[in-house]
């Protein structure tokens, strides 16, 4: 087990269930992996932990043999590295010495020892000498033993980190939740429902918890979400959020956000106002707390409901976000879920290719559900955005989660607001009026002696009719009904002319009676026109025909804390350092060793380098010391 | 000779610490701690780079008198830049950086030429391209960085945080690690094979530029406001672009390997060597970068490790290089299938570089297409 290739099979498989962890998203909820691969897959998934992969026993287990593994080496190792790095091999024979590639001849008449040994001192060398026998002179020099340690500094730098790391994970949860102590609530219960058996106690000595506080709100738990449930962590002081800020810069990006916060000790009752952001986190008796992320925090709304395809006049309702309004309208009733309210969106509304992200306002989302349980989830901005040089109020609507929004466009009026539209709807499903325009429109288009009036009007106010049941979908419907195909085109922009042309008249005769509003007073009223059309017709397709307008708000926010215990990150720090000392002395330390062999009666002296590693400029190193000593000869 | 080379030091060096230390007085007011700390240290850093490089102190020297006069150009008015030619067309970031972008692909094409033909002469002119290309670039970056205070003084950052910034960065890094190991090696034939990489990058780069728009200045998001993102960053930088050398060397090792253009080429063994050597380095740095990336991670999101997508590949990159290292250095074992997992390795450092930023989700979601 403490062979490299075991270490390296192991760390493939590190590398390959990394992989996996990073290609299939992790910690999603568990519907959206059903939605993506099926039940079937699904099941294989799951009980793989492959939705978790990070936190799957058989990578802790397959890190758990790594650790001992290189534990092993290291031991096996270990002592022969350090018996060399204090050894000055000094048994060897000349025939070795001269079998050695950088095995150099120097004459050297006037043979000063103390001279050559401080010359390789001067060239860093560490050195010894011995007499052997026959009384000839060895000198034995070596430098660079620091690489052979490196080898113990970054294989134990590995184990530390990897210690640290195990410490930080959740091995102790994973025992106590096969031993059966704990186990993962999948239920959103209330806090105080909560049994035990969900609940880790305060001196848990690792763990990584969520907070998330409402502006005034005071909490002394976390939440650790695990695979598809949570457990609840408690914490040995009380969090409460005085104040949120966030700031913006001026396109509206988020520029930074903070949290004022009141950290109460539950032991000794000590009290302490911090203030956190993103980078600046705070520690508290041993638990540190982050800034991670924000969200609404119960937002409340004043709406007004407006029915899109009846002339009954709006309702305001009150509403918070996270909370279910229920409504009784046409004998139906409807719940409104508000799901989440958000002050500022950077959207890339223009369709020209450069970056062109800009603030657009509030927008709030929710669900619109049925008697039979069935819901449709829209998103609704507050403000009117610029689309083709228009502005436009925008509500997108969608089915399942799976889908983009559809989004409904209504035109603003010339005041920028929604009544204009409101107007153009109660007048368009007003029998009456339409009836005067019909005439109007008609009156002016034709000769009065014309006989077929009456039937045009007749037929008309039936075209009229059909689109206001059904906007322009219901007309080609009953045009791919009633007229042969080769005429269904020319009658379908003949159809779309006329109700444009009466609509355009009844807004005109509105402004004429109406002289005291503004909101039609705008540069191309057929083109308002033709927007409110469309948007009417497109009414059909927005679920239920109740359009909610975002009249005006009291925002409140929430902020995310993320609480830590982590005691391993001291050893991840240490190990770290260690690993990168070890590579270092791995790398660029050289580590030479040198014999200078004079034999007693020769004037000739043996220099042999050697160096476990050899790099192309050890050449030029045993060249270079060569000269050197060479040149003492000449000195002397 | 060597009291100019002494002298040219001394004034290099007494520039150094001249600048910092009136951007010390002038701006320490804006300045953390840790960002004083920062600068002084580069002082020291630059300083050993322009002692044990000649060329890189008239470089760094040419930068600065770029971006200097940038700055004087402008007189604080970003809009300025389409009224003043040498603004326009020279010294404005975008410019600049364009200029780097029509330097490397010309530098490229003579590189070849002289792999061929060995004139001194080509072989220097390339060289001075890519010098020329390497301190645009780097001007085009300082430029940047003091166009975006410009913009609005809450928007001023470094520009090393979005994928257009990093790619000048690692244009070049690596044109920079490259130009030391030519003067080192004393061979301009392998400028052929790293030229490709660095232009490839190039490549991205005005794609990305003038499909995408991305040149365009953004605020940073929070999590990117701190004095991390200065040393994280180039250091993951260097690491990548000695990878890329190493890879390209590898390329031209195999190359030789199979007898094809060996008149031509350096000798396998100094191939070999150079793999190592910018291996060695970059592996040094990559885990220098993760290990500060985890400390910066631990402030900024709670956790040192959290298995992001990111994160995850960064250990699979310093994995296979730490296994590359082991092979050579512990067993011994040189020649082809070294080179060829050298290549393979750039393709996992590209992933880890742009296909997680492609392909995957997380939190390090900085530089989408």
């Amino acid at each position: 087990m403490s062979s490299m290739r075991f270490a390296i099979t192991m760390l493939s498989f590190v590398g390959i269930a990394s992989i996996i962890g990073t290609i299939l998203k992790q910690k999603q909820p568990y519907e959206s992996y059903i939605i993506k691969f099926g039940q079937f897959w699904f099941d294989i998934f799951r009980h793989l932990d492959l939705f978790n992969v990070y936190q799957a026993i058989w990578f802790l287990i397959i890190l758990v043999f790594l650790i001992t593994s290189t534990s092993l080496c290291v031991m096996r190792n270990s002592p022969s590295i350090l018996r060399d790095y204090q050894k000055f091999q000094d048994k060897i024979r000349e025939k070795s010495l001269r079998s050695f590639k950088h095995c150099y001849e120097i004459s050297l008449p006037s043979f000063n020892k103390l001279d050559l040994i401080s010359l390789l001192e001067k060239n860093n060398f560490k050195v010894r000498e011995k007499k052997n026998t026959s009384n000839d002179l060895l000198i034995v020099a070596k430098k660079g033993s620091f690489q052979k340690l490196g080898y113990i500094f970054t294989h134990l730098a590995i184990i530390i980190i990897s210690a640290g790391g195990l410490l930080d994970g959740n091995l102790k949860l994973k025992t106590q939740e096969l031993l059966g102590l704990k186990e993962i609530q999948l239920l959103d219960l209330p806090l105080s429902e909560i049994p035990s058996k969900n609940r880790l106690e305060s001196n848990n000595f690792s763990y990584r918890a969520n907070v998330l506080l409402a502006e005034g709100e005071k909490q002394d738990v976390g939440v650790i979400p695990s695979k598809d449930g949570y457990l609840i962590q408690e914490l040995p002081f009380s969090v409460g959020l005085k104040d949120f800020n966030i700031e913006h810069y001026s396109s509206g990006q988020p520029k930074s956000f903070e949290s004022d916060l009141i950290l109460t000790s539950k032991l000794t009752g000590k009290i302490k106002q911090q203030k956190i952001s993103v980078n600046k986190p705070f520690t508290f008796e041993g638990v540190t707390i982050y800034q991670s992320d924000f969200q609404d925090g119960g937002t409340k709304l004043n709406i007004l409901i407006t029915d899109l395809q009846s002339n009954d006049k709006s309702q305001p309702m009150k509403a918070e976000i996270f909370k279910t309004n229920n409504l009784i309208y046409m004998d139906q009733s409807f719940s409104f879920e508000f799901d989440d309210f958000r002050l500022f969106n950077i959207l890339d509304i223009d369709s020209s290719q450069k970056k062109n992200s800009k603030n657009v306002g509030p927008n709030f989302t929710y669900k619109i559900r049925n008697e039979s349980g069935q819901a449709n989830e829209y998103q609704t901005y507050q403000l009117p955005m610029k689309l083709d040089g228009r502005y436009f109020f925008v509500s997108g609507m969608r089915a399942t989660p799976q889908e983009d929004f559809k989004f409904l466009k209504m035109p603003a009026d010339a005041e920028r607001d929604l009544d204009g539209f409101l107007i153009f709807k109660n007048l368009l499903l007003d029998k009456e009026v339409i009836e005067r325009a019909i005439n109007q429109v008609i009156l002016s288009s034709t000769s009065s002696k014309d006989v077929n009036v009456n039937n045009l009007k007749l037929s008309t106010s039936k075209l009229f009719k059909t689109f206001q049941q059904g906007g322009y979908n219901q007309i080609a419907l009953t045009i791919d009904k009633n007229i042969p195909n080769q005429e269904q085109e020319s009658a379908a922009s003949a159809y779309i002319k006329i109700i444009h042309l009466v609509a355009n008249q009844v807004l005109l005769d509105y402004k004429k009676n109406n002289t005291l509003t503004d909101v039609f007073e705008l540069k191309d009223l057929s083109l308002f026109t033709q927007d409110a059309l469309n948007a009417y017709s497109d009414s059909f397709f927005y679920g239920a025909p109740l359009f909610l307008e975002l009249k005006d708000f009291e925002h409140v926010q929430a902020s995310g804390l993320q609480l830590t215990k982590s005691p391993g990150k001291f050893w991840v720090y240490l190990g770290s350092m260690l690993l990168v000392i070890g590579i270092f002395c791995m790398i660029y330390v050289q580590e030479v060793r040198l014999w200078i062999l004079k034999k007693k009666n020769s004037k000739n002296i043996l220099l042999t380098l050697t160096t476990n590693r050899h790099h192309l400029t050890f050449d030029k190193y045993a060249n270079d010391i060569k000269n050197k000593i060479n040149s003492l000869s000449k000195k002397g | 000779m060597k009291d100019q080379v002494s002298l040219y030091n001394k004034i290099f060096i007494s520039g150094l610490i001249i600048l910092a230390s009136y951007a010390l007085i002038q701006f320490h007011n804006y300045m953390d701690g840790y960002e004083v700390a920062i600068l002084i240290s580069s002082v020291f850093a630059f300083s050993w780079l322009g002692f044990s490089w000649s060329n890189f102190k008239s470089y760094f020297t040419a930068i600065f008198l770029l971006a200097f006069l940038s700055i004087f150009l402008y007189q604080g008015n970003l809009l300025i830049v389409e009224e003043v030619f040498l603004l326009k067309y020279f010294l404005s970031s975008q410019s600049a950086i364009m200029w780097m972008s029509a330097l490397y692909p010309l530098s490229l094409i003579i590189y070849w030429f002289h792999l061929f033909n060995s004139q001194d002469f080509s072989g220097r002119l390339a060289s001075s391209l890519v010098w020329i290309a390497t301190t645009l670039g780097t001007s085009g970056l300082l430029i940047r960085w003091y166009e975006s205070y410009l913009i609005n003084i809450d928007v001023g950052h470094i520009p090393i945080s979005n994928l257009y910034e990093v790619f000048v960065l690692f244009c070049i890094i690596t044109a920079l690690i490259y130009l030391y190991y030519e003067e080192r090696i004393g061979t301009k034939k392998l400028g052929a094979f790293i030229l490709i990489i660095i232009n490839i990058a190039v490549g991205f780069l005005l794609w990305y530029s003038f499909a995408k728009g991305a040149h365009e200045i953004q605020p940073l998001v929070p999590a990117l406001q701190s004095y991390w993102m200065k040393i994280h960053v180039p250091a993951n930088f260097i690491g990548y672009g000695a990878f890329a050398i190493a890879a390209m060397v590898s390329m031209a090792y195999l190359i030789v390997d199979k007898g094809w253009l060996t008149k031509y080429l350096p000798e396998k063994d100094v191939l070999d060597d150079m793999t190592y050597r910018t291996i060695a380095i970059g592996f040094i740095f990559f885990t220098i970068a993760t290990i500060l990336g985890a400390v910066w991670a631990a402030e900024a999101w709670g956790g040192y490790w959290s298995w992001d997508p990111k994160e995850t590949w960064a250990l699979i990159v310093w994995l296979n290089y730490a296994a590359w290292l082991h092979l050579r250095l512990i067993k011994g074992l040189r020649g082809n299938l070294l080179a060829w997992w050298s290549i393979v390795g750039l393709f996992i450092t590209a992933f880890c570089f742009l296909g997680v930023n492609l392909f995957l989700s997380g939190l390090h979601s900085y530089g989408e297409l």
